[in-house]
């Protein structure tokens, strides 16, 4: 077998190893200063406000373009949302009641009996 | 025969071989890889409970001819999908708990619509959990549940048992749970509110965007990345690797954006005024103090989290009101704790024989 210290790929593999160890070390370090967080959060804001404009620009192009808006496609999103709410709330009762008439869900395979105790039975807190 | 420098001439000849044969294997499977889509994942047999915007409650088949009385809840991090807990079978933690003998429920969460930026802290606390725990109670038939929340969703947990400490939580466990955020310290200096406009941001793009949450996740290892990638090329011939490199790394980029109002209290409460640690946190206007908790609990963490470092997360034991208490420290990361060949041998058993005998 190879000796790892004169195995090339190996030598290789630890090289990757102590590269990225290292290059976290260096950044980590860097990132915990002050100034990154400055520098990071000036970039950070200025894409969010430049993300902003665009929305804006691309909303007043759907109205003329006669397209709905983000507003009402936002709208009818939260309709769609209550109605799946509800259908969501129907199809509980629905298996509520045949539960209750029948002994188990519509379609449901029957549940095992909540029997089950701990292998080592006898010791712990229940 | 080795040369003085420990060189074994006699080897060369087959490490060249072996190297030529990977090479030829690299370039056979680096096609298949982009030709395939990986493995699927999150495919133990499932019925969606209950699914309201960003939340869903998944109930999964019990896989035991015998249950525990206790169902299990587990509340995911609003930051990623369920899936983690549940790759691929034999590397599932979810299988493990069905096969374990547990009843079990997961809360879930998909990416919020842009008309939920208004989505509060409340509304993940005081509604979306206590209306799973109700579903839950009313479809197992049983007055208690446990619940397991995992790294955020653990925080959630936290809040939730804080606030109604008369049940019907019945055992709480963590995993890798933060409650001291000054220790976070990279998050802790990205969000350093004398640079970082909160307000701004939420204001200006809603539902803060998941390449922002990705890019501070990437950011705490920058260079890892780009290693990965590395060794994905050096390991493209060995099918274990490509299938386990593939899962992880399909998880790790699929985060989910986080509501706006939500990451404005978060941001605010626990990254500003560290409030958790500090006993000053509130949700609604409802006190959510650590000691309120007096359920037991299992706190587990990973040795070298580079997400949630053991210095975030050690206090919370000491901080929960309960008798019954308990941390296990385990090598690992933040994901490898809980996913994955190792989760398989260390966390999965101490978690089954910790709930096992609290669960009847």
């Amino acid at each position: 077998m190879t000796d790892k210290i004169t195995d090339p790929v190996a030598l290789w593999q630890k090289m990757v190893g102590e590269m990225e160890k290292g290059f976290n070390s260096f950044a980590t370090k860097a990132m915990e200063t002050p100034e990154f967080s400055q520098a990071m959060n000036r970039a950070g804001g200025a894409a969010a406000g430049a993300q902003k404009q665009f929305g804006d620009l691309m909303e007043k192009y759907l109205l003329s373009m006669n397209l709905p808006s983000r507003e009402q496609m936002t709208g009818i999103a939260e309709r769609l949302q209550s109605i799946e709410g509800q259908l969501g709330e129907i199809k509980m009762m629905l298996s509520q009641m045949s539960t209750n008439s029948a002994g188990s869900p519509i379609g449901a395979a029957p549940r095992p009996p909540r029997t089950k105790r701990p292998p080592s039975e006898g010791g712990g807190p229940k | 025969m080795n040369a003085p420098g420990g060189l074994d001439f006699a080897a060369i000849p087959d490490r060249i071989q072996a190297e030529v044969q990977r090479a030829i294997m690299r370039s056979i499977k680096g096609v298949e890889y982009f030709a395939t889509s990986g493995p699927t994942l999150g495919s133990t047999p499932k019925d969606v409970l209950h699914s309201r915007g960003t939340m869903s409650l998944y109930h999964y088949r019990p896989m035991s001819d015998e249950i525990y009385r206790v169902p299990v809840l587990i509340v995911m991090a609003t930051t990623n999908r369920g899936y983690i807990l549940d790759l691929v079978p034999g590397q599932s933690f979810i299988e493990f708990l069905l096969r374990r003998g547990y009843d079990v429920y997961m809360l879930d969460w998909s990416a919020p619509r842009p008309e939920e930026r208004s989505l509060r802290m409340e509304d993940y606390v005081l509604d979306f959990i206590p209306d799973c725990v109700r579903r839950v109670q009313a479809d197992s038939g049983e007055q208690d549940v446990s619940i397991i929340g995992y790294c955020f969703g653990g925080v959630l947990s936290l809040l939730y048992g804080s606030i109604f400490p008369d049940g019907p939580m019945k055992n709480l466990i963590c995993f890798t749970t933060p409650i001291d955020f000054r220790e976070m310290k990279l998050f802790s200096n990205f969000s350093d509110r004398r640079y970082f406009d909160v307000d701004r941001l939420v204001d200006s793009v809603g539902n803060v965007p998941p390449e922002m949450i990705l890019s501070s996740f990437e950011m705490l290892r920058p260079a890892s990345r780009t290693v990965s990638q590395i060794q994905l090329w050096e390991n493209i011939w060995n099918d274990e690797f490509v299938k386990s490199y593939r899962m992880f790394d399909r998880w790790a980029t699929d985060t989910l954006p986080l509501a706006g109002e939500y990451f404005r209290t978060i941001t605010k409460d626990l990254m500003w005024d560290n409030k958790l640690y500090n006993d000053t946190m509130s949700v609604g206007g409802r006190p959510a103090k650590l000691e309120n908790i007096k359920v037991p609990i299992l706190h587990a963490v990973a040795e070298h989290d580079h997400i949630v470092p053991y210095d975030a997360a050690k206090h919370l034991i000491a901080k929960i009101g309960s008798a019954d208490k308990e941390e296990v420290v385990l090598k690992g990361g933040h994901v490898s704790l809980v996913a994955g060949a190792n989760a398989v041998k260390r966390l999965w058993p101490k978690l089954d024989s910790w709930l096992g005998k609290r669960s009847t």
